[in-house]
């Protein structure tokens, strides 16, 4: 008896334990987020003072993180009102930018993969972008083709956006709200 | 059947511990890390062009596609390594890691002085004994500290329009990361 509740113990601390550590490896960019908006960025996962967390993340992914004096990388799973992205529909990312010497804009799947479409963009990035009068630009992220700057989504369910912002000044991240522009993200028509 | 709580919460405990113990340990233990990623490009102590990557397949996952990527996996063992990089047309990076994947240092095109970033990687201990006098024109040589024996060194070109791909992989062909003497 005594030998079967040790037997017990040992095998639920095994699932626990391996079980928390898989979920939280699986997709983490560690602790200390600071959100703007539908943004999420983690200054500190860039450089060498990164938490275990995302430490055991990124070794587990093999990615190789944005350095913190390199860039900074800023990622939405979420619209600014807390909806799900949902790569089936226009995703409209508007807005103006922090400065920064220039940025890029990227959709993945939600296992950080490239999403296969037809015109072979992934990315768009600032100096290729069409601007609007006002300084502001205007993405849509789409399943299907459509005029301005288009960024496909393959119509798969969940997409991940990824936004890099080049040659950052330093008190960017760790300023948290209102100051630093970061462009909206909405969900317009969904099927 | 009454279920007796002891075991049960011994076992959250036990699991708690567990979990610590693997986060901390799964650097050393995670089979596809960066490290063994780049390893299968190449040897060490040469750079090797990172292909761009598709829908399908990356060398390493999350690069930004907007860039070139170059790399170069560093063993300071035998001696410091020296790493050249020619200037690409546009925004150019170097970050280094750790063996295990963790970023201790990067610059940009902004810190080369001339149309190339020329830099000493090597360990604190071979910093050490670098002898005085090479100290004194150290000064304007950029010496950088790698924590680990052995890591990586990853180039980033930034190429804002495709027309630019070719002139800047050229760039990149010419980077080199060889031992030092």
């Amino acid at each position: 008896m005594r030998v079967l509740v040790i037997l017990l113990a040992l095998a639920v601390g095994a699932l626990t334990g391996l079980g928390l550590t898989w979920l939280a490896s699986a997709r983490s960019n560690g602790f200390g987020a600071v959100q703007i908006g539908a943004w999420s960025v983690w200054p500190r996962s860039g450089t060498a003072d990164a938490d275990p967390y995302a430490r055991a993340s990124f070794a587990r992914s093999g990615e190789l993180p944005l350095e913190r004096a390199d860039g900074l990388l800023f990622e939405a799973t979420k619209t600014d009102n807390g909806y799900t992205l949902d790569g089936r529909c226009d995703i409209l990312i508007k807005g103006r930018l922090a400065n920064a010497r220039f940025w890029t804009l990227t959709v993945y799947d939600e296992r950080g993969r490239l999403i296969d479409n037809p015109a072979e963009r992934y990315t768009f990035n600032s100096t290729e972008i069409v601007w609007k009068q006002d300084g502001t630009f205007e993405v849509t992220a789409a399943p299907r083709a459509r005029s301005g700057n288009w960024l496909p989504t393959g119509g798969r369910d969940r997409i991940v956006l990824v936004l890099r912002l080049y040659d950052a000044p330093v008190g960017l991240a760790t300023r948290t709200g209102e100051q630093v522009d970061m462009p909206s993200v909405s969900q317009l028509v969904c099927p | 059947m009454k279920i007796d709580p002891l075991p049960i919460a011994a076992g959250l405990v036990i699991g708690g511990l567990v979990h610590l113990t693997t986060v901390l340990a799964l650097p050393r233990l995670a089979l596809e890390d960066a490290y063994t990623r780049v390893e299968r490009l190449g040897s060490a102590n040469q750079v090797h062009l990172i292909p761009a990557p598709t829908p399908f397949e990356a060398t390493l996952p999350r690069l930004d596609p907007a860039f070139a990527h170059a790399v170069c996996r560093y063993d300071l063992r035998e001696s410091p390594i020296r790493v050249t990089i020619p200037l690409a047309p546009d925004y150019m990076s170097v970050s280094f890691y750790t063996r295990h994947g963790l970023p201790y240092y990067a610059l940009n095109d902004r810190a080369a002085a001339q149309r190339v970033i020329d830099l000493q990687l090597m360990t604190a201990q071979q910093r050490a004994v670098l002898p005085s006098d090479e100290e004194i024109t150290a000064a304007d040589r950029l010496i950088v500290e790698s924590p680990s024996d052995e890591g990586i060194v990853l180039v980033r070109a930034f190429v804002r329009e495709e027309g630019l791909l070719d002139a800047t992989l050229a760039r990149l062909r010419e980077a080199r990361c060889a031992p030092l003497g």
